[in-house]
């Protein structure tokens, strides 16, 4: 009798949690983490390796250093290959980017006239690339929930994204992104993107993302090392002048 | 060795030949069996048979322009692209403009497909007031719709040369839309739902397709539609030629039995060797058809004139017979082989070889498999059939044998003095014979892809492609200035349709960047805008992985082959002068092509043609054991053939990789009709006969033979009047008419001259006695 009542008193119990569990999977609410984990810091230092892989396994190996700050303020100083050493990208609000070959001598404006297009020529494009906040720019609706993953298909608001939903995975701990799937306009995946996080400090670093276009079975991985948060790079770094290698001591 | 000196003996002959075929009636159930069993294995590996209608595929391996041509295809996907033509009034409108979008993104969701470019997703790169822009020319999510914008666009296509004349087209009727293969694609399955999802669009323009994939697909659909239409149509006319003649179920069946077992044989092993079915192959069954009959009417006919004992009339009927069909089909491979040496494409020496090979398949059949299968069955005609042979026989002699026999006795001069006449007439036509080699021409006029070639050669330069390759340091500015000059260099010749290059993308960034159109002096500028261009579909097409290599794409719009000569020289000037050891260059493409493929035209048709006469001379020469009766031989038949090509000339009916083949051919099945004249005349006048006996006996039995095979063979290739490819109805035509030319003069010409001849021995051995 008394393990039959103890059931009976486990069972609400249990349901309870079952519903309080899948009331606190609103899909917004997931996705807002996933943002917070993605786009908190302020400003972002360090050094990226970015490999291009193509179809028959071979590779080319750029690296830079990297400073971004915000959404859309980006700077990118290249270091290797030799030939490109010197080269820097400094991509501004408005889809503007300054480019600067050493060989050339002044940064030229470059109008990125479709987001669509790929980002320095890699597997992501500037939509991909954009630090706008997933939330803001996609509608999502909760699918399921794997072990410690949530699943949501997220739908683009503007009519003008390349893609028609994103599959995103989203470790159900820590909020950060495992794996995004991209949907053509047609509904066929084409792209798909895996990310490696790792805490540093309070916050979260994607050390490595890897950009596969399946159709072109071509590769794009981004390894961040050496990241530092916050710190106060200032809005004067994002200047075209700044695109020219610093002078000695400054 | 006793056998050989058997075969040239006559008397030995027909001993050995009687005993030989005593032996083979014997093992007759163990021949049927063994035939059985080779034609169903060969027949499990037919369906294992591929169709290749790829031209470029056929292309020697001892051709440097050739294995050039391959190799920038396959590096560069060079014959990997594809083209939707739209035509309408003018391009740039916003309905049409919203019609493009339609297709690239209904082309880009089709599985196969890379990559799609078109006016509403091609890059482009431009100076601005604003620095330089980088985008595609046209926003496909905010498409251009008011006359100012469409201005706009228009002024940027003009303005732009990787658009100009080469997405749209300088009158603005047309643009098309690009689409890219993968590797593994298989092209016809693409092509078939490329055509279905276009028709599913309903679009109000009219729309073609080009490149090479939409070619091959359409040629293949002509094969395939050739042997399924042709192939039953050709059995149904051969079968009523074969009843009228004989006039009895056996006179149909086993003829027709032997050509359908020698074309499954021949089929079959092209399967096992993966030897695959081309736009000339796919006419080995007709071809077959027609010829393999031959052997079984002759055989047949032979053992019809023994009386008696059925192994024994066989056996008689054999050794007679087994000379002159072993003569024919020797000669008629003979025709056949003289492909191998003499052709270009390896796909005219694999007709020859398969096309020989079935024809010794069939001897092998008409002369084994054939009497084994009378004796095994005693398939004996049945009395209302000899009534009906008889009837036939008195039909034969009342209206052919007996008018023509009065008319060669009576009028012998006349009828040698009109074949000299019509054969030097034509001789006169022989220099008016024009080549062939555009594979547009293949189709019909007023053919879908045929229209799609003229569109695409009027308005956008034509879909041959030149190409020129340069090895070295890509990014060397020396190098990319020796491309620039290359493409200026051919801009020059009228022939040439735009240029494009790595070389012009490394200007359109430079001038974008404010430094003037031209190629930097300075390496590290060029490496660094190399950086802007990594990853580029475009730079995939034109530089290799490595950087050690890049070319030009270009088209040549010229059908004219002595425009293609001279572009060919114009270019190699160009090239001896600024090849170096850091920058080689190389060129190829279709009119260079096409130009070996004209010049072996010629040179193929005389060398095929030379082999056929000498060793058709030589073989009947041998086994007649006279040289003047081989070349006596030869005579109605190289007559034949000069009138063929006059034919040729004044009827405008033009040399190509099909007629090609037709004067070989016709020298080694027409001459079959001469070795039954010769042999059964020569024979006859052995055994006693005097000249009217000799001819009248020719006539009467090799006569009636030849004029059912005359007729059986024309009506198989009588056939390919109706196929859907020019050459190949060219060839149906040219060879009934050679069919018919050879069987007459073996029966007007020939007889005539042996009448001449024996008349002057007559004269002279009345003079000595």
């Amino acid at each position: 009798m008394k393990v039959f009542i103890n059931k009976i008193t486990l069972l609400p119990i249990l349901l309870f949690a079952i519903l309080y569990d899948a009331s606190s999977q609103d899909p917004m609410a997931v996705l807002n983490k996933m943002d917070e984990i993605m786009f908190s810091p302020k400003d972002r230092q360090g050094k990226i390796v970015i490999i291009l892989t193509d179809k028959t396994g071979k590779e080319k190996v750029r690296e830079a250093e990297m400073f971004e700050k915000g959404p859309e303020r980006k700077l990118y100083r290249y270091t290797k290959p030799e030939s490109q050493a010197g080269m820097a990208t400094l991509t501004l609000p408005g889809s503007v980017m300054w480019v600067y070959l050493p060989a050339l001598g002044n940064p030229k404006k470059v109008s990125i006239l479709s987001k669509d297009q790929s980002f320095n020529n890699t597997d992501f494009s500037y939509e991909d690339m954009a630090q706008t906040p997933y939330a803001e720019r996609y509608t999502p609706e909760f699918i399921n929930s794997e072990g410690d993953a949530h699943i949501l298909s997220m739908v683009p608001k503007s009519g003008k994204s390349n893609y028609s939903r994103v599959i995103v995975t989203i470790n159900k701990t820590y909020g950060y992104p495992i794996t995004m799937e991209y949907f053509n306009q047609l509904g066929k995946k084409f792209k798909e993107a895996s990310y490696k996080y790792e805490r540093i400090g309070k916050y979260w670093n994607a050390s490595e993302v890897v950009m596969k276009d399946l159709e072109k079975d071509h590769s794009t991985k981004i390894l961040l090392t050496d990241v530092r948060f916050d710190q106060g790079i200032p809005d004067d770094l994002f200047r075209v002048e700044n695109l020219k290698p610093l002078k000695t001591g400054q | 060795m006793m056998y050989f000196r058997a075969f040239f003996n006559r008397s030995l002959h027909k001993v050995h030949m009687e005993k030989m075929f005593g032996i083979i009636l014997k093992v007759r159930w163990m021949i049927i069996l063994l035939v059985s069993a080779v034609t169903v294995f060969l027949a499990i590996q037919i369906p294992g048979i591929r169709i290749n209608s790829d031209v470029v595929s056929s292309l020697p391996d001892d051709d440097p322009h050739a294995v050039l041509f391959r190799k920038i295809g396959s590096t560069y996907g060079a014959n990997n692209t594809g083209m939707v033509i739209l035509e309408t009034d003018n391009v740039f409108t916003a309905e049409l403009i919203e019609h493009v979008r339609l297709v690239t993104d209904t082309l880009k969701e089709i599985e196969g497909i890379s990559a799609v470019t078109s006016l509403t997703n091609i890059m482009y790169i431009n100076e601005s007031e604003n620095g330089m822009e980088v985008g595609p020319l046209v926003d496909e999510y905010d498409l251009p719709d008011t006359p100012e914008e469409l201005a706009l666009l228009r002024e940027r296509v003009y303005s732009n040369k990787n658009v100009r004349g080469i997405i749209v087209s300088e009158d603005a009727t047309s643009t098309i839309i690009v689409f890219s293969l993968f590797d593994d694609t298989n092209i016809h399955s693409l092509a078939s739902t490329v055509k279905a999802k276009m028709e599913s669009l309903n679009l109000p323009e009219k729309i073609y397709y080009a490149g090479s994939p939409m070619m091959v697909s359409s040629i293949s659909r002509l094969i395939a539609s050739d042997l399924t239409r042709l192939l039953p149509i050709a059995f149904l006319l051969i079968t009523i030629v074969l009843f009228l003649g004989f006039r009895s179920l056996r006179g149909v069946v086993v003829p027709l039995l032997t050509a359908i077992l020698s074309i499954i044989w021949v089929i079959g092993i092209m399967s096992l060797t993966g030897s695959d079915m081309s736009m000339v192959s796919n006419n080995i069954p007709i071809v077959l058809l027609a010829v393999a009959t031959a052997y079984t009417i002759h055989v047949l006919n032979r053992i019809d004139q023994e009386k008696g004992d059925m192994n024994q009339a066989i056996i008689t009927a054999m050794s007679y017979v087994f000379v002159p069909v072993i003569l024919a089909a020797l000669t008629t491979m003979t025709g056949f082989f003289s492909f191998i040496l003499g052709s270009y494409l390896t796909m005219i020496r694999d007709f020859g070889i398969f096309t020989a090979l079935g024809t010794f398949i069939a001897l092998l059949l008409s002369i084994f498999f054939v009497p084994a299968l009378i004796s095994a069955t005693g398939w004996k005609n049945r009395d209302k059939e000899n009534e009906r042979w008889e009837a036939g026989k008195t039909f034969f002699y009342d209206y052919f044998q007996n008018p023509l026999q009065n008319l060669l006795y009576n009028h012998p001069k006349a009828i040698l003095v009109t074949w000299i006449l019509i054969t030097v007439v034509n001789t006169g036509g022989i220099i008016l014979i024009k080549r062939s080699v555009d594979v547009k021409e293949y189709f019909r006029k007023g053919d879908p892809t045929r229209l799609a070639e003229e569109i695409m050669t009027s308005k956008f330069g034509g879909t041959k492609p030149v190409f020129v390759l340069f090895r070295g340091d890509v990014q060397n500015p020396d190098f990319l200035k020796t491309m620039l000059r290359a493409e200026e260099h051919m801009a020059k010749n009228p022939g040439v349709a735009g240029t494009q290059s790595v070389a012009d993308l490394i200007l359109d960034i430079n001038e974008a960047f404010g430094q003037g159109r031209a190629i930097p002096d300075d390496r590290a500028l060029i490496e660094q805008i190399w950086f802007l261009l990594e990853g580029n579909e475009n730079l995939q097409r034109l530089v290799s992985d490595d950087l050690d290599e890049a070319i030009i794409i270009s088209r040549f719009t010229s059908s004219d082959m002595k425009a293609k000569r001279e572009f060919e020289d114009y270019m190699n000037i160009f090239i001896s002068e600024n090849s170096t050891a850091d920058c080689s260059i190389e060129i190829t493409g279709m009119p260079f092509i096409e130009a070996r493929m004209d010049r072996s035209l010629i040179n193929g048709q005389l060398a095929s043609l030379a082999i056929a006469v000498i060793v058709v001379i030589a073989i009947v020469s041998a086994v007649l054991r006279s040289f003047i009766s081989g070349l006596i031989a030869a005579i109605p038949v190289i007559s034949t053939i000069i009138i063929l090509f006059g034919i040729m000339g004044y009827a405008a009916v033009p040399l190509n990789i099909a007629t090609v083949l037709v004067a070989s051919i016709a020298m080694g099945i027409g001459i079959d009709y001469s070795i039954h004249v010769i042999t059964h005349f020569n024979s006859s006048l052995k055994e006693g006969a005097s000249v009217n006996k000799a001819l009248e006996d020719t006539i009467g039995i090799s006569g009636k033979a030849i004029v059912i095979n005359v007729i059986s063979v024309s009506a198989g290739f009588m056939v390919l009047l109706f196929s859907e490819m020019v050459p190949l109805e060219h060839f149906g035509l040219l060879i009934t008419l050679s069919m018919i030319g050879s069987g007459l003069s073996a029966m007007t010409l020939l007889p005539v001259i042996l009448i001449l001849a024996h008349r002057n021995e007559k004269i002279n051995t009345q003079q000595n006695s």
